[in-house]
């Protein structure tokens, strides 16, 4: 151990109530920085996974176009045959076609203006969470059944139940009358008021029917193995496409915008409260650094006497706050860690925040997200400010002359 | 002198806007009159036209005062024999592939008409522009003999439009030449024009008509009157709905 690094640690328990209270304001924001910033990076994650997984999907194939002008005209193509080709050159059982049209739902007594979507009755619940969500009666079966499954909030505007008929009208592909009725086999029940109000599935075979279609749908939905595989995948569904049809796969940022941006401006105003946090502890180490080198300036001025030079101090000085941001980082990360880590197995939740994950679909409690990064990114950002703030101490001892330090009081 | 001239000004200004207002409004009505006259019955083509495809539908229609209309499709093959019937704001549909009557709720009035660019509001309550509306007579003009009037139509306060005004050109004879529809921020959204004016039924009037929205030119939906017959006796139950369920003529 060099003869400098000794000092330092020497020098570091000179006061250690002092050490001790600066390190102690560095434990603290670490650890609380580790908690805010894994909680945080988990409920991102978990609010991405929820939003696309109701009906998004990682990925869709659609017309071009499609996506901004959803005209019944944009259509994919012999849709089955090209979701099956995908299903078996990607290896993946998470592809599912849809077709969607706008139509005016009946009962008896009621009419109400909806979406429909004709869905594959066996890949749809490997790429939707609505199929999960049927709270009563059961989800399409049979891919050219006359059935519906519908919201929840439409049910009871509609007044039917389970085995009961709805009438649908609309526009078919060619723009001539479509029309059908099919009995209810199920109704969902998301809690996204939205949803079940407007939303109705049935079976794509019978929508191609009824709409008109000619086997086209409108969209392929995608889930990949996992939300960091998407660009990878995406790249290779592009190049499974048949050319000339004007068919193009876009990725959930594409489909949701709203997400990212959600993400980045929760992002940003987290960043701007950490920052505070990291500054603050800054200058509580600038604080301690000068003073500490303040009171040494007798010390300082006998051993530059001697021959020591300014430089050698001042990385004596910077030694240091390092020791003991070092000593900060360590125990700030691994409290933070086992604080955290509690969490990740019970799960973390706050009065009233049951309404506010309602609304962005997403469970009453959230599983903070323990990675190196996660862990590490905070108490990083500590030590290196300590650092930063020490190098004004530590310049200080370039101007000071012995013969007068020696003299001071 | 000065003084009773200004409050003369002041007196006869009221009142030469509201005479004109009341001269607009009753061009509008004449002109809506002339139109549909105290019944009638026509046979019509409607063409559908994008940029990639176009559609025509065959389609007879009956109507009756200012609120009752019943049109029903005689081609294509495939959507032969739906109908729709209108009774002042209500709206039915039927459609023989479910065999049910349908009433079209008021949530989907500003919903595209049988994938037309008219909405199902333009189509059922052409004549609420009526009373709905205030009428301001704009401009006089001379063309091709006729005299021609603009008329701007602002909806009341109260009225259910979304429109922030209307536009109408009116002939001297009460031919409809354009009819323009302009949003909340006075921006043009859609205009319907008249191509063939000519007689029909006894009546001079607007024989092709052409819809489109100004952002998309080529997509518009005309409306052509093969034949027309005005001021018929027509069967006490056609706007039934039994009569649109059944049709018995």
């Amino acid at each position: 151990m060099s003869i400098t690094l000794r000092l330092a640690w020497r020098n570091l328990w000179r006061h250690p109530r002092r050490t001790w209270l600066t390190m102690g304001a560095m434990v603290f924001s670490n650890v609380l920085l580790v908690f805010m910033i894994t909680l945080q990076i988990g409920m991102y994650g978990l609010m991405i996974e929820n939003t696309l997984k109701v009906l998004t999907g990682h990925m869709q194939v659609q017309a071009k176009g499609y996506k901004d002008d959803m005209k019944m005209r944009q259509v994919v193509p012999d849709i089955r045959a090209l979701s099956a080709k995908l299903r078996d050159a990607l290896g993946l059982e998470t592809v599912s076609a849809r077709a969607s049209a706008f139509a005016l739902a009946s009962s008896e007594e009621r009419s109400f203006g909806i979406q429909v979507l004709g869905v594959e009755p066996r890949y749809e619940p490997l790429v939707s969470s609505l199929p999960g969500l049927v709270k009563a009666g059961r989800f399409l079966a049979d891919i050219d059944a006359a059935e519906i499954v519908v919201g929840s909030v439409l049910a009871r505007n509609l007044r039917i139940r389970v085995g009961d008929e709805i009438t649908l009208l609309g526009s078919g592909r060619d723009g001539s009358f479509a029309a059908a009725i099919a009995t209810v086999a199920g109704i969902f029940e998301s809690g996204v008021t939205e949803l079940d109000r407007s939303i109705a599935q049935v079976p794509l075979v019978f929508f191609q029917d009824v709409f008109f279609m000619d086997g086209a749908g409108h969209q392929i939905v995608l889930t990949a193995t996992d939300l960091a595989l998407v660009g990878a995948q995406q790249a290779a569904v592009a190049e499974l496409l048949p050319d000339g049809d004007g068919l193009t796969v876009y990725d959930w940022d594409a489909l949701q915008p709203g997400l990212r941006q959600a993400i980045q401006a929760d992002i940003s105003s987290a960043f701007f409260m950490y920052a505070i946090l990291v500054i603050l502890v800054a200058f509580s180490v600038l604080n301690t650094q000068l003073m500490s080198v303040l009171e040494r300036t007798r010390e300082f001025g006998i051993v530059m006497a001697l021959g020591v030079s300014p430089g050698r101090l001042g990385r004596l000085v910077m030694l240091e706050t390092g020791l003991m941001g070092l000593l900060g980082l360590l125990a700030g990360a691994s409290l933070g860690a086992l604080f955290t880590y509690y969490f990740t197995v019970n799960g973390f939740s706050y009065p009233g925040m049951d309404e506010m994950a309602k609304a962005f679909n997403l469970p009453a409690e959230f599983y903070p997200r323990v990675t190196l990064l996660t862990l590490t990114l905070g108490p990083l950002a500590v030590f290196v400010f300590a650092l930063l703030s020490a190098v004004y101490p530590a310049l200080r001892l370039h101007w000071l002359h012995p013969v007068e330090a020696m003299r001071a009081a | 002198m000065r003084q009773s001239l200004l409050i003369l000004a002041l007196v006869a200004l009221p009142m030469t806007s509201a005479a004109g207002a009341t001269e607009a409004k009753e061009i509008v009505r004449a002109a809506i009159n002339h139109w549909r006259g105290l019944s009638s019955y026509s046979e019509m083509t409607m063409t559908i036209h994008r940029p990639d495809w176009e559609r025509s539908m065959s389609m007879r229609a009956w109507t009756e005062g200012d609120d009752r209309s019943l049109v029903r499709i005689t081609a294509p093959a495939r959507d032969r024999g739906n109908g729709t019937l209108m009774d002042g704001n209500r709206m039915w549909t039927f459609s023989p592939k479910v065999n049910r009557v349908i009433k079209v709720p008021s949530s989907m009035m500003n919903q595209s008409w049988m994938g037309s660019d008219f909405s199902n509001k333009d189509v059922s309550r052409a004549d609420d522009i009526i009373d709905q509306y205030e009428h301001t007579l704009i401009s006089e003009k001379e063309s091709d003999g006729h005299i021609v009037y603009e008329i701007e139509s602002v909806p009341l306060e109260d009225a259910a439009v979304v429109w922030g005004k209307e536009m109408l050109t009116i002939r001297d004879d009460f031919v409809v030449l354009e009819h323009r529809f302009y949003d909340q921020d006075g921006l043009l959204v859609k205009a319907l024009k008249s191509l063939d004016i000519g007689e029909m039924g006894g009546r001079v009037i607007a024989a092709r008509q052409r819809m489109a929205k100004v952002e998309t030119e080529d997509e518009w939906t005309e409306i052509r009157v093969d034949t027309v017959e005005y001021d018929i006796e027509l069967a006490d139950n056609l706007f039934t709905l039994s009569n649109l369920r059944n049709p018995r003529n």
